[in-house]
């Protein structure tokens, strides 16, 4: 299933911008040998440093232009909370990565344009709460956005442990892949221009190519990203079922894809619970609990009581009528 | 630097505001995250035109002094101390790398490494080998550059309070913006569930330890938020989240039209630049071009957001006089390297002195600024308005309630 609808100019979108933004992590391979820019760090670093947030945040905006469900942006909120308790859990311990598993599990539950969204979320909000926020942030949004973009493109109709498996494959692609392209954007920044490893301006592909394969492999690729492949692959194997049946019965549960229907006639035309009008508050939050029936008592009681304190009785009963949930 | 005579004196001169505005401007209060993000972007640029070990260690000292004069004790604040460590890193990263994977350049020999040359896999790499100190400073400069940058961030990250920043998030990103905002006031709420389900699980008798328990204590943990947020999802529906305005269908198709074209043109401004053969005008040019007509198609659609603000947070004189002094320093850094470029990126292969010149000082003298004319920070937990913590945490319901029907159940419950 997927819980934010993918339109097509939407993916056009994501597609040019992912292009680009393939760019600013890969430019040292392609970049022309200026005398200028040799002698200096270069200016082509920096454009890609203002560039990429507004790309990050171009396709945000558009993810979300449809708007995005109540129910779809809560669960978004608590499961970003999620992944970012989850990082401070492993993060300087050797490799071991926390975040991707989640990720993994939820982009695969709630489809790509969800999976996208809560990579960037997530790295966003754990860097708020730790206070990582420096000019590798949007580059390690992407990174992720792109992780979880990735499970919800699995193939759909795999289930039981050949999805387990899967995922715990791709878990540990995308941890080597996050590693490789977060070393590509800090290989020219860690170096600095003169090393035997540096990039050199203006020099045939490959052997620019050799020499990233030379710096990441001394640095991080044997030891932080195979632990973080190892920690992502195993994590999902072990908590991998377990979890996604939890996510399977919240997304079952929230009845993300039930068209809203309004019994009682309202003044105005309204399409959907996205636009209450003010006659109908009643109708309008009983879309929520409504598919919950006899299945959520927290919820239910919680809001029985908001709507007994906001409305006069009597109308309470057409809340329950009002949507309409196809049998699945 | 130089002000620091009259800085302990809070009534110190300031002569943008009269006298009978000065009190109320020093009452303790946040200031808007904005100002503190302009003037520590102010300050990174400033470092960044530079190499000069002197500058760039008064631009670190003054960020450490602002913090420490003007930060609350928010958990954000307290991460300061992570960017010096980061900074520090960096600077025996590029140190290290260069003694480890650098050639012999320079005259003056440190020290003579013994050689280890890697097999031919490795492009033919020696490891070691002559250090001369050159290379050594050479890399030392370019990694105190960098890491001056990411203190000057960090001061910002110390200063500014985050969930008062999303509050100003474009329209188009209000969506992403709340989950950010939900996610922040989660966050903490997890511990009380993880604590909740063990308490739960000790009354049942079940031990405490091992990968079981991992599993009887993440997965309810897990299941409880995900129940949260069903309940928070209706808490919003009931206070009118998700009301659109009306947008016509031609100035959609006008703002989808603009964010297309303007990434075409970021993509083939991005492939000029990196392009060989020299096309010129494809490059820096196309790509800014793109990135304002997309950057306007993404401001432009978030007219479909409406929402009503509480409390919206406006720009005081404290805040521009805060932002402006990180314009200043950026400013006049960039003065001082057109008048004497040497000084400021002082080489290192005749070995030269850094010096400071009075164009430097007075940058740093801006740059300081604010550790005097920004407002204190607000004080004890136990005075503090409790809108500084809590304005983030329910920006879900009251700043959505434009409606009046669905704003009445929210409040009095």
């Amino acid at each position: 299933m997927s819980v934010l609808r993918v339109a097509p100019r939407t993916a056009v979108v994501l597609a040019l911008a992912s292009a680009a933004a393939l760019a600013t992590f890969t430019w040292p391979f392609f970049i022309p040998a200026h005398p200028e820019s040799t002698a200096r760090t270069g200016e082509a670093p920096l454009v890609f440093l203002v560039m990429l947030p507004v790309l990050v945040a171009l396709v945000l905006a558009e993810l979300s232009s449809g708007g995005i469900d109540s129910k779809a942006l809560a669960m978004l909120g608590v499961l970003a909370a999620v992944n970012a308790a989850l990082r401070p859990l492993g993060a300087g311990t050797a490799g071991i990565e926390t975040v991707f598993f989640l990720l993994v599990l939820a982009g695969r539950v709630f489809g790509p344009g969800f999976g996208f969204l809560l990579g960037s979320t997530s790295l966003f909000a754990s860097a708020l709460l730790t206070a990582g926020v420096g000019p590798w942030l949007p580059f390690q949004m992407l990174c992720a956005s792109w992780v979880g973009l990735g499970a919800g493109l699995l193939p759909t109709r795999l289930r039981g442990r050949a999805e387990v498996a899967v995922l715990a494959g791709y878990g540990a692609f995308a941890a080597y892949g996050y590693g490789l392209l977060m070393n590509l954007w800090f290989w020219p920044f860690s170096l600095g221009a003169d090393t035997q490893l540096s990039y050199v301006a203006g020099a045939p592909v490959l052997d620019n190519l050799h020499r990233f394969a030379v710096f990441t492999a001394v640095t991080s690729t044997f030891g932080w990203d195979t632990g973080r492949a190892i920690t992502t692959a195993v994590a999902v194997v072990l908590a991998g079922p377990a979890v996604l049946a939890a996510l399977r019965r919240a997304a079952r549960r929230a009845a993300f894809d039930a068209p809203v229907t309004f019994a009682a006639p309202a003044p105005q035309p309204a399409p959907s619970a996205a636009t209450p009008v003010p006659g109908a508050p009643v109708a309008a939050s009983g879309d929520v609990t409504g598919p919950a029936v006899g299945v959520a008592p927290p919820a239910r009681r919680w809001l029985d009581e908001q709507s007994a304190t906001a409305e006069e009785g009597g109308q309470g009963g057409g809340s329950h009528q009002a949507p309409q949930r196809p049998a699945d | 630097m130089t002000e620091h005579r009259d800085g302990v004196d809070a009534a110190a001169a300031d002569p943008g505001s009269g006298p009978r505005h000065w009190s109320a401007a020093r009452l303790p209060r946040g200031l808007h995250p904005g100002a503190w993000w302009l003037w520590a972007l102010g300050l990174a640029t400033a470092a960044s035109h530079t190499t000069n070990p002197l500058l760039l260690a008064l631009l670190v000292a003054v960020a450490a002094l602002t913090v420490l004069r003007r930060r609350t004790d928010a958990p954000w604040a307290l991460a300061f101390r992570m960017y010096l460590v980061l900074g520090a890193v960096i600077i025996t990263m590029r140190v290290v790398f260069r003694i480890v994977f650098g050639g012999g350049q320079g005259e003056h020999l440190l020290v003579s490494l013994p050689e280890i040359p890697l097999p031919e896999w490795a492009a033919g790499i020696r490891l070691f080998g002559p250090v001369a100190l050159e290379q050594v400073l050479g890399g030392f400069y370019d990694g105190l550059r960098l890491a001056t940058m990411l203190v000057c961030l960090g001061a910002a990250n110390a200063l500014a309070n985050p969930k008062r920043l999303l509050k100003a998030v474009p329209g188009a990103l209000y969506a992403v913006g709340t989950a950010v905002v939900v996610a922040l006031s989660v966050a903490p709420q997890l511990v009380e569930s993880v604590l909740r389900v063990r308490r739960a699980r000790r009354l049942r008798g079940a031990t405490g330890r091992g990968m079981r328990a991992l599993r009887g204590i993440a997965l309810p943990v897990l299941a409880d938020a995900l129940d949260r947020s069903l309940a928070l999802a209706a808490a919003m529906d009931s206070r009118g989240y998700g009301r659109t305005a009306a947008v016509p269908a031609g100035q959609r198709a006008a703002t989808g039209a603009l964010v297309l074209g303007g990434l075409v043109g970021v993509c083939a401004g991005t492939y000029g630049l990196l392009d060989s053969t020299g096309s010129g005008y494809l490059g820096l040019p196309m790509l800014l071009a793109g990135l304002a007509v997309a950057v306007t198609g993404m401001l432009l659609a978030g007219r479909r957001v409406h929402r009503s603000r509480y409390r919206p947070d406006r720009w005081h004189p404290a805040e521009l006089l805060v932002a402006g002094c990180g314009i200043a320093a950026a400013a006049v850094t960039l003065l001082a390297g057109s008048v004497a470029p040497e000084l400021l990126y002082p080489p290192v292969s005749p070995l030269t002195w850094p010096e400071v010149t009075p164009l430097m000082l007075l940058a740093v003298a801006a740059a300081a600024g604010p550790a005097w004319l920004a407002p204190p920070p607000p004080g004890s937990p136990s005075t503090r308005p409790p809108t500084v913590g809590t304005s983030g945490s329910t920006v879900a319901a009251p700043t959505r309630t434009g409606d009046p029907a669905t704003s009445v159940p929210g409040g009095h419950p």
